[in-house]
């Protein structure tokens, strides 16, 4: 049986092989996991929605089991609500094994195409597996045109402890701040994804902090419109579904901690 | 008469009501580069009626009144950037008719 490194060692062969000049980008000699993992990374993030071979899939999904399972996994029981059918919770969104987990995508829908990029998108697409961009694409291709802002689309999660991801596109803040048409396409997000969580028939669902990365909204604003259109959307539609709040940064754990447990 | 709803203008004369672009939608959105309208033409209010693809973001439309649309803005779908102009004959997006006009009335006035 292949050993980690094994399988990372043919993983980035594949991926360069199918480059057109992918040997320049193997550099010098890689000596640790760590160097190994983040060009595999690299090469994930910036290929195409594309066929892939079954043992490419196969030595893949053995090696991101592995990797992602190595850590804490958090399920909803392990977490106390905050309020009714509300739990906040600090941590890395791909160690979740809930339902759905959110993922604050771009309007292209493929994941993040920039080689290590240190975003959720990016890190979702890497650590869910290359299937996740070919499902993506799918849609898209469906579809025929860029995904809205304030919409949601599911995928299966694939290597992820997570069984579903939600996509959803949320509105970028330019230098001229929020306005009332982008502080409606947030609460959009989060309404379109408990909408689709519900037609599914999910029990739970994790949000992301969506838009205040890469996007700029203001933490603060961004907090209360999240907060408050899921309290409206559980008690309007009488609605079942348990909702965590995932944070990432300490700040966004003090403003969330504000909303919801001290006020 | 012109009301607001959606960020979109609906203007009423006779029986028809046109359905157009706001300035502050314009300036959210940026450039128009793409427009692709809904096929079906009975709309209930709330409903997509139209796709851009801008340069600052990508936004569904929804429409403002439940209504029948009678005509859409086809120039702007291979002149998108006429959805930037500030005059409604050029920015308007559709035209509605079997409106119920105490639903009109209801929409904030522009």
């Amino acid at each position: 049986m292949l050993n980690q490194e094994d399988r990372l060692d043919y993983l980035i062969r594949y991926l360069l092989e199918e480059k057109p000049n992918g040997q320049e980008l193997a550099q010098s000699e890689l000596n640790s996991m760590d160097e190994k993992f983040e060009l595999f990374r690299g090469l994930c993030n910036v290929r195409e929605a594309k066929l892939v071979s079954d043992e490419f899939i196969e030595t893949q999904d053995a090696f991101l089991t592995e990797w992602n399972h190595d850590r804490k996994i958090t399920r909803l029981d392990d977490l106390q609500p905050v309020q009714s059918q509300i739990y906040l919770w600090k941590g890395d969104i791909t160690t979740l094994a809930v339902d759905a987990i959110v993922n604050a995508a771009n309007s292209r829908l493929l994941g993040c195409t920039q080689a290590n990029h240190d975003c959720i998108d990016n890190i979702i697409h890497t650590r869910a597996g290359v299937q996740l961009r070919l499902a993506c694409d799918e849609i898209m291709t469906e579809q025929g045109r860029m995904e809205a802002a304030g919409k949601a689309k599911l995928t299966d999660s694939y290597n992820l402890p997570s069984s579903y991801v939600i996509h959803t596109v949320g509105p970028f803040i330019d230098e001229r701040g929020v306005s009332p048409i982008k502080e409606q396409l947030l609460a959009s997000c989060y309404s379109s994804c408990l909408k689709l969580a519900d037609e599914q028939g999910l029990d739970t669902i994790a949000f992301c902090c969506i838009a205040t990365g890469e996007f700029n909204f203001p933490n603060e604003r961004a907090a209360e419109i999240a907060i408050q259109t899921v309290k409206e959307y559980l008690s309007k539609y009488k609605s079942k579904l348990n909702v965590i709040f995932n944070v990432f940064s300490e700040e966004d754990l003090t403003i969330y901690e504000n909303l919801l447990v001290n006020e | 008469m012109k009301k607001r709803a959606n960020f979109l203008f609906i203007e009423k004369q006779d029986d028809v009501y046109t359905v157009s672009m706001t300035p502050e939608l314009q300036d959210d959105i940026g450039t128009v580069g793409f427009v692709e309208f809904v096929d079906e033409d009975n709309v209930k209010k709330d409903d997509p009626i139209l796709n851009l693809e801008a340069s600052k973001t990508v936004l569904e439309a929804y429409s403002p009144l439940t209504g029948k649309i009678v005509e859409r803005n086809d120039k702007a779908v291979s002149e998108p950037a006429l959805l930037n102009s500030a005059k409604t004959e050029e920015n308007w997006l559709i035209k509605l008719s079997d409106v119920d006009e105490a639903e009109f009335n209801q929409l904030e006035d522009a």
